[in-house]
């Protein structure tokens, strides 16, 4: 089993590792083998959508994952994520990689069709609404927990943003590993992408407490 | 944030997806701070495969604003499978610029709506206000 990293962040800003972080590093490991057949040496663009606490994009750098021609391009909006992003990457001695966040909404300022590896562990909790984007200037530390957390109606809402436009976001032969629990139906999902012609499949899952997490993996 | 991943951005207005002006963004060179990071090792193998990916007019233009204009219009091509010494030294050249060069303050501008984004400590943010998100 690949080692966890270290992270230590400030969790009233940030969004502590939990269940599903855990699961996804989980999947990536049960993947290793077959991306470094399907990537080969290609440069990949790598991106984590939401990286929080850069436990996984770490855990990425660590093991090189999806290669070790890799290029790390995580995002969040949380600024407070960007310094732990940072701060996660020096403590796991991953400074050699080449690793470079973008604080920005889901992928919205990466040029399209440029994104290999896509990881996404989404805000998966139905809720009302999706809470709005404070400014800086007004949030309070407990804004961007919610913002990482709440996912609207069928906790859905958030995802369903990306998946609808994966085909703008991906590149040619492009990968997305995102994580559903199972109040998000992900067989719903699935069914969904499927007539859209995505190949989706079940790569790992388990219970959590009162939950069922699960992360598919979308390619084409 | 390093100099080749402004061959990745572009401006977050959905708006400016339909111009071809939104990228690459328009760097401010008296406003950006450049330190070269040299904890990341000189990789041949891995720079030829990113010269051959990037987007080189891109690189270009950046590298202009950033007051270098000393790169070819056209992206080197590196034809043998042996690299002569001369390729060697486009490469380490390319290395710098791209790999290590790191924008650590700063600011850019879409091309087309003039929308202005800032680069601190390092990290550039694309975040719009909810008025244009
Ligand atoms: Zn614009």
């Amino acid at each position: 089993m690949l080692p966890t990293p270290h992270v230590s962040c400030d969790y009233d800003k940030v969004y502590e590792p939990s269940e599903d972080s855990f699961l996804i590093l989980d999947a990536l490991e049960k993947e290793q083998a077959f991306l470094r057949t399907y990537f080969r040496s290609k440069p990949t663009v790598v991106c984590e959508v939401g990286c929080g606490s850069g436990i996984v994009t770490t855990f990425m750098m660590q093991n090189d994952i999806p290669n070790e021609h890799a290029i790390y391009l995580p995002t969040d909006v949380n600024p407070w994520a960007m310094d732990s992003m940072v701060e996660s990457a020096s403590l796991n001695n991953c400074c050699t990689k080449m690793l470079s966040p973008i604080r920005t909404n889901l992928t919205s300022s990466i040029r399209p069709r440029e994104i290999d590896f896509l990881v996404f562990n989404p805000p998966y909790v139905p809720a009302e609404s999706v809470p709005y984007m404070p400014l800086d200037s007004e949030a309070n530390e407990g804004d961007w927990l919610d913002l990482a957390l709440l996912g609207g109606d069928d906790g859905m809402a958030i995802t369903w943003k990306l998946l609808d436009s994966l085909d703008k976001i991906m590149a040619p032969g492009g990968i997305a590993y995102i994580l559903f629990c199972a109040r998000n139906h992900p067989e719903k999902v699935v069914k969904t992408m499927s007539t859209r012609g995505w190949k989706c499949e079940l790569t790992e899952h388990r219970k959590a407490g009162w939950e069922v997490l699960s992360v598919y993996k979308f390619y084409r | 944030m390093k100099f080749l991943t402004s061959n990745f951005l572009k401006c977050s207005v959905r708006e400016c997806d339909r111009s071809n002006e939104n990228f690459p963004l328009k760097y401010n060179g008296e406003k950006c701070q450049l330190e070269q990071d040299e904890s990341l090792e000189f990789n041949p193998e891995f720079l030829l495969r990113i010269i051959d990916r990037v987007d080189w007019s891109a690189v270009v233009s950046v590298a202009i604003d950033l007051g270098n204009s000393s790169l070819p219009s056209s992206k080197p091509e590196f034809t043998s499978e042996d690299l002569s010494d001369e390729d060697m030294i486009i490469l380490k050249d390319l290395h710098t610029l791209l790999i290590k060069t790191n924008i650590v303050e700063g600011e850019m501008s879409c091309r087309n709506c003039g929308h202005i984004y800032y680069i601190k400590n390092s990290i550039p943010n694309l975040l719009l206000p909810p008025h244009l998100a």
